[in-house]
């Protein structure tokens, strides 16, 4: 046992410490994790809410309409929209799995979608 | 090849399948799969030390399929043989322009994180999901005591086998 096997023993600890930690931080974001934009039936965006897409807006600007989305901590709403009844705006944020705004005018769907499960179990070790 | 030494490497196969085999039946308190004692990477360690890095390869190769073989389990087969055969490469190169650094235990610990490192990565292509890689913090730590104690073993089994000249009829080969 030389000194640099306890300097390596000391580092493959820190490094999984530090990733066990990181992993946590990871699997308590768990909920939401993608936004899908629809636009009349069909997939126009998919984006994946981290915390570097915080505050962002993005512009959906199609045929049927514009649209312009904000994305928060773990939330998305609708910001504006060129549609009469602004439905979609008063509705505010949504941030659960499967809860969705719609902007029927404009034909546009903004869905929340928890992130897969994880397929570990399903595989026999 | 002499027939001494093919002989000496069946039966470092045959040790370590029946390492495999045993440490196939001891439990270990820890929800996370795939997890192992990895006590057959004594074997490629101390054929890493006696003969070389191409024998060590075949050994390794060598015992996994057997393994498969014993227990019927071929979809383990992937797992084990990218483990080995990514362990006994890092090791070799750790015990080749390392070793004035580190000890067997220095090795054996490269041998079996680099082990469990190649089983996840076979995992997350089998499965298609980058997220089993969360298991990798887990198995790093469990492979720094497995590691341990096989270095520690293997220190004790190259002694003993170059005390007794084996090493040195073999290198000659």
């Amino acid at each position: 046992m030389t000194k640099w096997d306890k300097m390596l023993i000391f580092f493959i600890i820190i490094i999984s410490l530090s990733g066990l930690y990181f992993v946590k931080e990871v699997a308590v974001n768990e909920g939401a994790q993608y936004i899908r934009v629809e636009v009349n039936g069909k997939e126009y965006k998919k984006i994946s809410l981290g915390a570097n897409m915080e505050g962002k807006t993005i512009e959906v600007k199609t045929e049927y309409g514009f649209n312009k989305i904000e994305i928060g901590k773990n939330k998305v709403r609708m910001i504006e929209s060129d549609c009469h009844d602004q439905l979609c705006v008063k509705q505010g944020w949504i941030n659960a799995p499967g809860n969705v705004v719609v902007c029927l005018p404009n034909r546009l769907v903004i869905e929340l979608e928890g992130s897969k499960e994880s397929k570990v179990d399903e595989i026999s070790h | 090849m002499s027939m001494k030494k093919l002989i000496f490497l069946a039966l470092l196969v045959a040790i370590g399948l029946v390492l495999s085999i045993v440490e196939s039946f001891i439990p270990i308190p820890f929800v996370v799969p795939g997890v192992k004692l990895g006590l057959a990477n004594i074997i490629g360690l101390v054929s890493l030390v006696i003969f070389g890095y191409k024998e060590a390869l075949i050994v390794v190769i060598l015992r996994s399929l057997t393994f498969a073989l014993s227990t019927g389990n071929f979809s383990g087969l992937f797992y084990s043989l990218s483990g080995a055969i990514l362990s006994v490469t890092i090791m070799f190169i750790v015990y080749r322009f390392l070793s004035r650094y580190f000890s067997l235990i220095g090795v054996s610990i490269f041998g079996a994180v680099s082990h469990s490192f190649a089983q996840i990565a076979v995992a997350s292509l089998i499965i298609e999901n980058i997220r089993i890689f969360s298991y990798l913090p887990i198995m790093t730590l469990m492979s720094l005591f497995s590691g341990y104690f096989v270095g520690l073993s293997s220190i004790y089994l190259t002694k003993n086998l170059k005390n007794k000249n084996i090493s040195f009829n073999f290198t000659n080969l």
